[in-house]
């Protein structure tokens, strides 16, 4: 057919396509369905048409009708291009890879030599990253058009095969690839037929990988390189010089490079190791050499230093560098460079005045001693000039201040004080604050930060410090609105929302959360590295159907990017860039793998679970189109990736105290425990489901034709293995005593809701469910006693979620905030549990009623097998349960929202009338900053209210029929 | 102090601090990708000694005959790292860059309104090339004209424009819609 086809006029169909592309592309996917179909009446043969209703039908969620569709066409196989490109779009969107590999393996077949249909050979076998494929037909496409471009993809492709493919854990194989791309890049060269840059990176990149480190210099060096590849960067030189060992050349290169380029950190730090090594692998073991190179060292130094013009701060930089590698290995820095502290007091009075000095003088605070920093510390503040009665007089001696303050803090001065002593401290911040503010930054444009703001983080970090030692609310509150305050002077200051963002969540203030996560305009790929500051902290705050927004959002631009993700590839090998193949592989990775992205499907299934609000028919649809299948794992647990941005979020917190890399495997580790709890309830949950309601098998035609052929296993089968790892990991987890994260800085990372999930009744309420399922399946004798436990433990949830309110009213007598999040969390927890269950119920109860009514005819699959045993629970008996259960159910609902009722939004600290009277607000202005976050607190409360009650209203509607 | 190095698919995770900054845009993946894919010594990256992002340029190369330049596409400096001379030293990097593939000229685009940025190509060598007109909408009505945004379109001579025929300015502004037909036509 295919061939009758290729008579036919091309131009003429492109014609008739137009309007299913066109309504295609707009989204019409119903009108695409019947152009299509219109075209088909008339050509029943036009392959294009039927791959496009193949299309329409796969965007329109009819995914049996849209694979059988195209299995007709994939049959036929096609080789026009517009029915390949349909096809193979198809398929990438169900992520059947290897199908578009056979779809242009036949099309090559019939079509040897074409070019085209080669390359996109090639590009399928790039996305399901069979290198030895791409080899062999990057060889083809050589040998049909012998372009260079195609000859590298071979080169890179047996690369490939000895770096990253299966046979590259065997070393000697991987010798043999790599030798293998060396003679055909050899080859190449000899014939003259090298000709971009990135060939030439190629070719140093298979030496280096062989340790061939002589012969890339040689190459490198050499005049081939020199036209080709005139951008290589220098780095490859210092690189290469480095592992042949060649210091001497590496130090007089950084030299010359150094007296061009004066203010190259990189150029430094290379400079210095040079020095270093040379000084290891003199001959000589007297001190004499040593002492030559680090003279000659220092002395280079001094040169830049005494001939710049301009001062940089890179010299300066390298002499305190140099002084620390000294002290390291215990030789006389003192001596020969001078006192460590005076230098520092120096580099402070060159820049001081620049915000970048607090973070390079903080590089070297390590490598002193404790009391020698604290002692720093006060000579830097004695050094800017500023005492408890004066005010900086230009904004440079301001700058010096503030980093002053900060290395105190970095240094762990402030720590040790009193609250007293703090509060005043805060005061003179705030006052230092107000006093910049209206000195030197009222005139800035609205991108600009307020010169004075870091006095203002410093000071909400300091009020952190006594809330925390207090456990009280009230000053954490105070410099909220402090921050709030500067937000309205200094809008584009993202500090500033950082931390608000952070305070409004440690106080369970949703609204206020949601406002500065908006303010800060997250997006893209800042989703996934920033989404930590928000989007995590969503599950179980408060709100359920209320952010769902949050993580669409989210979501989006993860699905987004993982249906992109291998065109990115395919983009390197269109353009030849070889140098960044590798990277993009591994950023596919890290991408499609990262907890977030995970983390928020799950939460985002619950959370819909949790709040569905339809009949039961409409609620059994949207959990199918969830298509959640318990029996199968899909999480890739071990390729799991942190992409969080931890260090956006600024900090002067004292050193000693502060071990971030630690705090972040910590957080890590216990967000994967948390996202273990969460995907396997929703898996048992969906287990219980699937166990009344089978899986339609609309489902299966979009899995992989493989799993389908599973041997038939006992329909319970499923939940007794869920079951099972359920309380094997909560027992796991109780024997892994995790320490709830510290909390002892204002930017550290919120407690993770591990021991939330492990501290509430979860793991017995749903294993006791799991037990209630399966014996009602079966009508087990036990039965009725499975049910008084389930209506105890429901009772308890209740309990529980009572009690809570309570609590939280009792606490606004003394602190409204303190343990707001908290009492959030727990009720919203109980109110989850609840939700989910009576979902169950009302699938439960409808089955029941369903099978009662059709009696006669069957009864369910698993009743016939317990037949035979004694003491069968009859249905009609078990119904009655299940009624008994939903009635006790609406009632501990009914409770539960009477609860709601009467909770109190939260009392805010003290009499804020007094709050900044010593600053020269207006107090008009004072009044309405104070009023909003106040406004924020209450309307956050009451909408938490209002969609909480309604979750309930739904719920008991649902279980009352 | 800077380090300067490539730009990489991971930094994308880690330059928020630069991000967050109200001038500059986050742009998609593929945006970012493609700049990665097809002029990777085109995006560099400024790294201060603690190894934070101090700011990064990101550029490319194109045009054909003496229309062959070097342009940058986004340039963007941290606020803790400001008035250090780093834009300069990104700047110099792609010209370095584009010296050494022979191109003619760099050109860059900026708001008409961002002074602080016209001045600071100014004091590197740049002059106002030609002013561009943008339209809201496709139409040069009198309210469309209102809502018009003015690009300065700034260019600096390579040594290889030994004439500085590159660099001679437009006396009148031209629409993007003519801009985008030149630049069809210089491919």
């Amino acid at each position: 057919m295919a061939h009758q086809q290729q008579g036919m006029d091309s131009a003429l169909f492109e014609r008739r396509l137009r309007p299913v592309y066109d309504n295609l592309e707009v989204g019409n996917n119903r009108k695409a369905l019947q152009e299509s179909e219109k075209l088909l009446r008339k050509h029943p043969n036009l392959l294009c048409a039927r791959a496009l209703k193949g299309l329409s039908l796969l965007r329109l969620g009819r995914y049996e009708e849209s694979h059988s569709c195209l299995q007709v066409v994939a049959q036929e196989k096609p080789i026009d291009d517009s029915t390949l490109q349909v096809l193979s779009f198809c398929y990438r969107e169900m992520e059947q890879l290897d199908k578009i590999v056979e779809l242009y393996q036949h099309a090559v077949k019939q079509n040897p030599g074409n070019e085209e249909l080669l390359a996109h050979l090639f590009v399928s076998h790039v996305r399901v990253e069979d290198y030895k494929a791409q080899q062999a037909v990057a060889l083809q496409l050589y040998k049909a058009q012998p372009k260079n471009a195609y000859y590298f993809w071979s080169v890179i492709s047996v690369v490939f095969q000895g770096i990253r493919g299966p046979e590259s854990a065997i070393p000697e194989k991987r010798k043999l690839y790599l030798a293998l791309a060396q003679r055909m890049v050899d080859k190449h060269i000899k014939e003259g037929k090298m000709e971009t840059e990135q060939e030439a990176f190629l070719y140093l990149h298979i030496l280096k990988l062989q340790n061939k480190y002589k012969e890339a210099w040689e190459f490198l060096t050499g005049e081939l390189c020199a036209k080709l590849y005139p951008g290589a960067p220098v780095s490859m030189k210092f690189e290469l010089l480095k592992e042949l060992g060649n210091w001497k050349a590496l130090n007089e290169l950084l030299q010359q490079l150094l007296e061009a380029d004066r203010d190259r950190w990189d150029y430094y730090k290379e400079y210095l190791q040079s020095c270093f090594e040379l000084i290891k692998s003199s001959p000589t073991s007297e001190g004499g050499n040593q002492n030559d190179t680090l003279n000659s060292c220092h002395t280079f130094l001094l040169h830049i230093i005494e001939s710049s013009e301009r001062k940089t701060r890179g010299p300066y930089l390298a002499r305190l560098e140099l002084h620390k590698r000294m002290r390291a290995i215990q030789l006389p820095a003192q001596q020969l460079i001078g006192d460590f502290d005076e230098l520092i007091i120096e580099y402070f009075a060159l820049f001081g005045d620049k915000s970048c000095c607090t973070h390079d003088i903080a590089l070297f605070l390590p490598s002193i001693s404790m009391e020698q920093r604290q002692a720093l510390a006060n000579k830097l503040l004695v050094e800017s000039g500023i005492s408890s009665t004066s005010l900086p007089q230009t904004k440079e001696h301001m700058q010096k201040h503030i980093c002053a303050l900060q290395i105190s803090r970095m240094c762990g001065v402030h720590i040790e004080l009193s609250v007293d002593h703090l509060l005043a401290f805060y005061t003179a911040l705030k006052l230092h604050y107000e006093h910049g503010y209206s000195s030197f930054g009222t005139q800035l444009l609205s991108t600009e930060m307020g010169p004075s703001d870091p006095y203002a983080l410093l000071a909400a970090n300091v009020m952190y410090d006594i809330s925390i030692r207090e456990q009280k609310s009230d000053q954490l509150f105070e410099a909220l609105c402090l921050l709030q305050y500067v937000l309205r002077n200094s809008t584009s200051n993202f500090h500033v929302k950082l931390l608000s963002l952070k305070i409004y969540h440690m106080f369970g203030c949703m609204l206020g959360a949601q406002e500065m996560y908006d303010y800060l305009d997250i997006k893209q790929i800042q989703l996934d590295s920033m989404g930590y500051v928000h989007c995590n902290l969503l599950p179980l705050s408060g709100r359920f159907s209320g952010v769902r927004n949050c993580y669409d959002a989210t979501l989006k631009f993860f699905t987004n990017s993982y249906k992109e993700r291998l065109e990115y590839i395919a983009l390197t090998y269109r353009f030849c860039t070889f140098s960044k193949m590798e990277e993009f592989m591994n950023f596919k990775e890290r991408l499609t793998n990262s907890l977030l992205y995970v983390a928020c499907s799950v939460e985002a299934q619950i959370c819909d679970l949790v709040s569905c609000y339809g009949n039961v028919q409409q609620n059994l649809t949207a959990y199918v189109a969830m298509s959640i299948e318990p029996a199968d794992d899909r999480i890739a647990w071990n390729e799991l990736s942190d992409n969080r941005d931890l260090e956006a979020i600024i900090r002067w917190d004292p050193l000693h105290l502060v071990d971030a890399e630690a705090d972040r495997k910590e957080s890590y580790d216990q967000e994967i425990e948390v996202l273990q709890i969460r995907s396997l309830m929703l898996r048992l949950f969906a287990s219980f489901i699937d166990l009344y309601h089978a899986p339609p098998s609309a489902k299966l035609a979009m899995s992989n034709s493989k799993a389908i052929l599973d041997t038939p296993v006992e329909e319970t089968a499923t939940i007794e293995l869920l079951r099972e790892s359920w309380t094997g990991l909560h027992q796991r987890l109780r024997l892994m005593n995790y320490k709830p994260l510290s909390q002892q800085f204002l930017v550290n990372l919120l407690p993770t809701r591990l021991h939330l999930l492990l501290e509430l009744s979860y793991e017995r309420f749903f294993d006791d469910l799991a037990q209630f399922v399966l014996d009602l399946y079966s009508g087990a004798s036990q039965l009725a006693m499975q049910c008084k436990k389930i209506s105890e433990n429901v009772a308890a949830v209740m309990e529980i979620c009572v009690q809570t309110i309570t609590d939280s009213n009792e606490w606004n007598g003394k602190d409204g905030l303190w343990k707001r999040r908290t009492h959030q969390q727990k009720v919203s927890a109980c109110l989850e549990i609840l939700s989910l269950y009576a979902f169950l119920l009302s699938v439960l109860n409808d089955k029941l009623q369903a099978s009662a009514k059709t009696k006669t005819k069957k009864k369910p699959a698993g009743d016939n097998k317990s037949k035979d045993m004694p003491q069968i629970i009859s249905e009609k008996e078990r119904s009655q349960m299940l009624q008994e259960l939903m009635r006790q159910l609406k009632h501990k609902l009914e409770a539960c929202d009477a609860a709601l009722r009467i909770w109190k939004a939260p009392t805010l600290p003290r009499d804020l009338s007094s709050f900044m009277a010593d600053m020269s607000l207006k107090p008009e202005v004072e009044a309405t900053l104070i009023g909003d976050v106040s406004a924020t607190f209450k309307e956050s409360h009451e909408l938490m209210i209002t969609e909480l009650r309604n979750l309930l209203k739904d719920k008991i509607r649902i279980v009352g029929k | 102090m800077t380090t300067l190095r490539p730009f990489t698919c991971d930094d994308l995770f880690k330059f928020n601090n630069v991000n967050f900054d109200p001038l500059t845009e986050t742009y998609g993946l593929s945006f970012y990708t493609q700049y990665l894919a097809k002029w990777p010594e085109y995006f560099q990256l400024a790294e201060s000694p603690s190894e934070h992002i101090m700011g990064y340029i990101m550029g490319k190369v194109e045009g054909h005959m003496d229309n062959w330049h070097g342009h940058v596409t986004a340039l963007t400096v941290s606020p803790d790292y400001r008035r250090l001379g780093l834009a300069a030293l990104l700047m110099n990097f792609l010209e370095d860059i584009s010296e050494k593939k022979r191109a003619y000229f760099v050109d860059l685009f900026v708001r008409k309104s961002n002074k602080v940025a016209i001045n600071m190509y100014t004091n590197l060598g740049y002059i106002i090339y030609r002013t561009i007109l943008e339209y809201y909408s496709g139409d040069q009505d009198e309210d469309a004209y209102n809502l018009a945004t003015f690009l300065s379109d700034m260019r600096k001579a390579l040594s290889r424009d030994v004439n500085k025929k590159s660099v001679i300015p437009y006396t009148q502004p031209i629409t993007m819609r003519e801009l985008r037909h030149q630049l069809r036509h210089d491919g």
